[in-house]
């Protein structure tokens, strides 16, 4: 009985992890709208951020990284630090922090220079990337953030990153 | 499907190294058939001589003695063709190799041909061409986790270890397309990622050399142009490049001279038009999991794209 | 023009302020350039009009000297495309303007050359020499010769084909344009080439070089200082580092980059050329000065040419020929044991060469260099070089790399920090002839600012905590020094205004590579920030923030 006990106990716990480690072997090629450049919003409105499934999945942060040097975000971000790009992994955010601010910066470029990847990335690896920049200031949850790497880097891990809350921006308020 | 015009086999050696592993496999499978038949006669024997009076020790003793000594030898024999074996198919220096880079990728295989003169150097991908009866040496080594790269016609294996660079090198003694694959679990698509070497003569040889290292024909059609255009402006040049134009990207196989690959996927499709559309609207669909992303381009744009890739001889 | 002259020396005749007296040198007036970014550039003075260009938005300023605080009397506002700031490496500044023919002629950091009339400020024409979506900027201050404008584009980490364009004087029309990389047509290269050494010689170097294509986005820009020789008819200048950073991508010499190129001014057609860092492994671009001097070398009178090199030697050249006669290490070398005469070519250790996929540690001199852009000064009355530059060694990992244009094409993970003497910036006196140090200073911070020598033996150059500081320049001891708003990364001028008096003036506000920390708001919790600059001046917001006036001193 007892080993029948601990057997269904470690079967639920095991499919705890199914959603964090689930690959998606199959991505769909959709488009989306999502997000304001600002939270400052005209008639003191309420702004709703949609949320960043990818955040809660270890393999897409993991992507997310892999694809932010691929296509050259460490050329201008460095690996958070910044130096062309402003720095990602401290808590000043120009353009906004939620999930969908991050994606539409990323797909729609901004004015001082960040280029626009609309077309150029398709948007699951985007919000892949939008969910690896999150995880830079320690914003997503850290069971899902990259560990450490095997590159020369220096900086904490992002999944043990101090999580940096977002100074310059404010949160929803509701009318 | 498979453009190999010869049998995946270690056992239809095209080269010298592969002769001398197939030699090695020969030797020890007659030997391992001889006493294991040997020894299966001894046991039906013994099965048949049960209830008879049992031999005496020193029979016995004579018997097995003379059976390990027996292994002994058989043993030794093996190992000094092995290490013979294993000599033979060292990496010497050797001058006039064709020297190519190979560096492996989930799930692909990156090359270089390599030369003194730096402008004679070029990439591609998954289709390694080399000369009938020349050596070739192969510098390995892995961008992201461990591959091997096996050819069993013409030689053994070797791991591809990222970070470390090691070489290998055989030589092909007849003409052929040899079919490899990946012999190191590196991921979902490991069963996926083949390589094919076609031996040709050394003329056809410099000539896809010198086609090899001109950059990307120049679209003569519309409909290619516009297959370019399409090329530049969506998600592709941010992983593959083409060389005379604007692509660069690094992250996918080189797609400058892609029109003269017999497969594409790293010889999951043949390449051909239709195919090449299937692969660049789904490729997930024949490839789960591999790196590349589904385009939801219109068929006309799909096509035209295509016939581009299908100019880039 | 920046230089002050067309030899590049940066020594100016002066002798109001001497050792004596300049310990009573005062502040006279300030201007607030209006940005906060880095100030890498040199006022110019024009009789009695000083013009002032600013970082982006390079704004053009005239101010009337004749008047007291020196009001000014117009400004240009070229409004360069705010897309721009994106794709400059090492932050939006802009390095001097130049003066010729009664217009005022610089540099836009969206590629623009303009031409503005001196005295009323009004566009004369505005020619685009560049594109930003392929990550090309303008930074440098460009140079009139012979009725031609001469400038050289930015972007080798961004994989752009460098250049050199000459622009006519009076139309902007562009009258040549040379090429860093690809066929000799294209680099005008023709039957008047005559390198010295063999390895510079052959024909399309440029292509043959470089793996199949790669010389398209190999790099090789002009973004630094080109001086000329009015007797020899010839410009001086470098080419900057190949694309991208890493090595093991683009076996082969990689020329023309990390090369000087003598040219003719009327043409552009090449005389002669050397490469000085055949297959550059660490960024080591070549653009620093090329001092035009003629001195007393070994016993005979000779045409030199003088060049501190990224990669820590003191370079001397025939003028004529592009024949090295010595190249001295004036800072500490361990990735070379030095340049072998007979072939020109350096000889590298292989043990600090970077391989992709592993960390190589330990590098001297770090990718700015043993000195970067920040230029020397010389004086013929004490014979010494003064050069401004740092000690740093680096960490890097070489990666792959993929070209997607209008973004970097680096590959490379760096971490920097102080080298060997535990200083980071010097400033020292340099015997050309004899190839030794003379005297130096030791600094906190790379000493990023330009020096300025006078004819009374007066040596000023500014800290990047914002000290602005003269010294003898004779023995090197301190005379003077005043605390700015912001670290100095500029180049000091020295002027005779129109009250007849001498006037000192730099800018300060910090920025630039080595201040991107501060310009830009970074994070040092990631060493590898700034292509590395960022771990080896992790505490420099500690010791300034961001700034833009330009001061102005004077004896009381």
């Amino acid at each position: 009985m007892r080993s029948g006990f601990a057997f269904a106990l470690c079967l639920i716990l095991s499919l705890t992890a199914c959603e964090r480690e689930k690959r998606e072997l199959s991505p769909q090629p959709t488009r989306s709208e999502a997000g304001l450049a600002t939270d400052f919003v005209a008639g003191a409105g309420a702004l709703q951020p949609s949320g960043n499934p990818a955040e809660l999945n270890a393999p897409a942060l993991s992507e997310g990284k892999t694809l932010f040097a691929t296509y050259n975000c460490t050329g201008c971000h460095a690996n958070g630090g910044g130096g062309m790009g402003p720095a990602l992994m401290d808590d000043e955010w120009i353009y906004g922090y939620y999930p969908d601010q991050i994606f539409r910066t990323i797909l729609e470029g901004r004015p001082n220079g960040m280029p626009a990847f609309r077309g150029r990335i398709p948007d699951y690896q985007v919000w892949s990337i939008a969910g690896y920049v999150r995880s830079m200031s320690g914003l997503v949850r850290k069971d899902a953030a990259p560990g450490r790497d095997d590159h020369l880097s220096g900086k904490k891990p992002e999944s043990s990153t101090d999580k940096m809350q977002p100074s310059n921006s404010a949160a929803p308020t509701v009318p | 499907m498979s453009p190999a015009t010869v049998a995946q086999s270690a056992l239809d050696a095209a080269g010298p190294q592969s002769a001398a592993i197939e030699w090695l496999w020969w030797l020890m499978f007659v030997i391992s058939t001889a006493v294991f038949v040997g020894v299966m006669i001894a046991l039906a024997w013994a099965v048949r001589r049960r209830g008879d009076h049992p031999a005496s020790d020193a029979i016995m003793t004579r018997w097995v003695t003379g059976a390990t000594a027996l292994t002994v030898v058989v043993l030794f024999i093996w190992l000094a063709a092995s290490v013979s074996v294993g000599r033979a198919s060292g990496t010497p220096q050797l001058k006039d190799a064709v020297t190519i880079n190979i560096t492996g990728r989930q799930w692909w295989w990156q090359l270089e041909y390599s030369d003194t003169l730096p402008s004679n150097r070029f990439r591609a991908a998954n289709e390694i061409l080399i000369p009938v009866g020349r050596p070739v040496v192969l510098n390995v080594t892995s961008r992201d986790v461990i591959h091997s790269f096996w050819v069993p016609n013409l030689h053994g294996k070797r791991d591809l270890v990222p970070g470390y660079t090691t070489s290998i090198w055989f030589q092909a003694d007849r003409e052929g397309t040899y079919r490899g694959q990946c012999a190191e679990f590196c991921g979902l698509q490991h069963a996926n990622m083949a390589v094919f070497v076609r031996a040709v003569p050394e003329a056809d040889f410099q000539k896809w050399l010198a086609a090899q290292r001109r950059p990307a024909a120049d679209p003569a059609s519309t409909e290619a142009r516009h297959g370019r255009d399409v090329f530049l402006k969506a998600t592709c040049s941010q992983c593959h490049a083409i060389r005379g134009t604007q692509a660069g990207g690094a992250y996918g196989p080189d797609l400058t001279h892609v029109g003269s690959r017999a497969t594409i996927g790293a010889g999951i499709l043949p390449n051909t038009p239709e195919n090449l559309q299937r692969w660049i609207r789904n490729p997930h669909q024949f490839k789960p999991g591999n790196k590349m992303p589904p385009h939801d381009l219109s068929d006309a744009d799909l096509a035209a794209v295509s016939e581009y890739l299908r100019i880039l001889q | 023009m920046a230089a002050k002259d067309y030899a590049n020396t940066r020594f100016s005749g002066l002798k109001e302020i001497t050792t004596d007296n300049v310990a009573s040198l005062k502040p006279a007036w300030t201007f607030s350039t209006g940005v906060l970014r880095g100030h890498e550039g040199a006022p110019l003075v024009v009789g009695a009009t000083m013009y002032v260009v600013t970082p982006y938005p390079n704004n053009l300023y005239a101010l009337d000297l004749t008047q007291p605080g020196a009001p000014a009397k117009w400004v240009y506002k070229p409004k360069p495309l705010t897309a721009s700031q994106g794709v400059a490496c090492c932050d939006t500044v802009n390095r001097g303007a130049a003066y010729a023919d009664g217009k005022i002629f610089y540099n836009t950091l969206d590629n623009h050359t303009v031409a503005v009339d001196a005295q009323t400020g009004t566009e004369v024409w505005n020619t685009k020499v560049g594109d930003i979506a392929v990550g090309e900027t303008l930074t440098m201050a460009p140079i009139v010769v012979k009725g031609k404008v001469i400038l050289g584009n930015s972007g080798g980490e961004m994989g752009i084909r460098g250049r050199v364009t000459a622009l006519d004087a009076t139309t902007g029309a562009v009258a040549w344009r040379a090429f860093h990389t690809g066929p000799d047509a294209d680099v005008l290269i023709g039957p008047n080439f005559k390198p010295f050494y063999p390895s510079d010689r052959g024909t399309d170097l440029g292509v043959s070089s470089w793996p199949a294509d790669m010389w398209r986005t190999g790099g090789a820009s002009a973004w630094g200082w080109i001086s000329y020789d009015p007797e020899l008819d010839l410009i001086f200048y470098g080419t900057a580092n190949p694309g991208p950073w890493n090595p093991d991508l683009r076996p082969g010499d990689n020329k023309w980059s990390c090369t000087v190129f003598a040219r003719r001014p009327d043409t552009g057609e090449a005389v002669w050329a050397y490469q000085y860092n055949p297959h550059d492994l660490y960024d080591h671009d070549s653009v620093n000065e090329h001092m035009v001097l003629d001195l007393m070398f070994k016993g005979q009178m000779r045409k030199l040419l003088v060049h501190p090199e990224r990669n820590g030697h003191m370079y001397v050249f025939d003028r004529q020929t592009g024949e090295v006669l010595s190249a001295e290490p004036f800072a500490f070398v361990n990735s070379s044991t030095g340049v072998d005469l007979k072939t020109g070519r350096p000889v590298m250790v292989t043990e600090k060469k970077p391989i992709t996929g592993r960390v190589v540690r330990d590098i001297c001199p770090a990718a700015p260099g043993a000195k970067d852009w920040q230029p020397t000064s010389y004086s013929p009355q004490t014979g010494l070089l003064y050069i401004p530059h740092q000690d740093l060694c680096q960490d890097v990992e070489a990666l792959d790399v993929g070209y997607i244009a209008g973004t970097p094409y680096v590959g490379a993970n760096v971490k920097m920090y102080a080298g060997p003497s535990g200083q980071r910036g010097q400033v020292q006196a340099w015997d050309i002839v004899n190839g030794k140090q003379v005297w130096k200073i030791q600094e906190n911070f790379p000493v990023w600012s330009g020096t300025v020598v006078t004819a009374g033996d007066v040596l000023f150059y500014g800290t990047m905590e914002g000290w602005f500081k003269a010294v003898n320049a004779k023995t090197g001891a301190p005379l003077w020094q005043f605390k700015t708003g912001s670290g100095i990364i500029g180049q000091p001028i020295t002027y005779k205004g129109p009250d007849g008096k001498q006037y000192v003036a730099v800018f300060s506000g910090v920025g630039g590579w080595a201040g991107a920390i501060v310009a830009g708001n970074l994070d040092s919790r990631d060493p590898t920030a700034a292509l590395g600059f960022v771990n080896a001046m992790s505490d420099l917001p500690q010791h300034t923030t961001k700034g833009g006036t330009l001061h102005v001193f004077a004896l009381p």
